[in-house]
């Protein structure tokens, strides 16, 4: 069972890169704001696997939460950001 | 200067949530002794449920509900609970921040008096990095003007 979560968590880690593609070369704003957030919930889901495999999901699950909520808080800064630029 | 718009979606989804991350950041807070976390962080996240309103309602009604007056009386209330505790020990014959002492003040066994200094010195610093953060993200929002000016 331990080996599948290891596997799991290794393809994660690999399409993260992915996704960091379209951060550095996505045309457009939105396109780079959304891959940014993706990656956060790739990262939320490698730190639950990164618990299971050190077999302590319970100290593991507070720091993904904290990881989530300044996600949206993250997204939420840059979006407010792009349309103050716009206004000025 | 973040202005406020009549974005329905992140200010229902802000409401909504900002009572979550504050029950999270209490929780951080008071569990600091076994698990991540502690005063520091639980004071970030805090901070950030502050800085949710921020985003999300402009920085003047901000201001009208938070004044900065307010968030310095938090940020030096903070770090008088943290020193008060550290030198009521020394009044106790201690050395500072030793809890043990406090024992005698509290009626309870040491080891009982040491994890409540303990949580007693994390609330204070909770306190205080949630009014510094706050006052942080405030003074950049507002994009250099000072208060004084006519237009903020």
């Amino acid at each position: 069972m331990n080996e599948f979560f290891l596997g799991a968590g290794i393809g994660l880690f690999v399409l993260v890169f992915f996704v960091l593609y379209r951060v550095v070369f996505g045309p457009g704003v939105f396109n780079r704001i959304a891959a940014i957030s993706a990656i956060g919930t790739k990262t939320l889901i490698i730190l639950l696997i990164m618990g299971i495999v050190y077999g302590r999901v319970d100290m593991f699950v507070d720091i993904s939460m904290a990881y989530a909520l300044l996600n949206f808080i993250g997204t939420l800064a840059a979006a407010k950001f792009l349309e103050m630029e716009k206004q000025s | 200067m973040i202005r406020s718009s009549e974005d329905i979606i992140t200010k229902t989804v802000s409401r909504i949530l900002a009572p979550f991350i504050q029950i999270f950041a209490l929780y951080v807070i008071m569990h600091g002794h076994y698990s991540p976390g502690g005063g520091f962080q639980g004071g970030v996240i805090l901070g950030a449920s502050l800085a949710l309103l921020l985003i999300t309602h402009g920085l003047q009604e901000t201001k009208r509900r938070i004044s900065e007056k307010g968030v310095a009386i938090f940020s030096s209330a903070g770090l008088l609970i943290y020193s008060g505790i550290g030198i009521l020990c020394l009044f106790l014959l201690g050395n500072y921040l030793d809890y043990g002492k406090l024992a005698s003040l509290l009626h309870v066994a040491p080891a009982e008096a040491r994890s409540l200094g303990i949580l007693g010195v994390e609330i204070g610093v909770g306190l205080t990095v949630m009014a510094v953060m706050f006052s942080i993200f405030l003074d950049i929002s507002s994009g250099g003007k000072l208060p004084e000016d006519e237009d903020l």
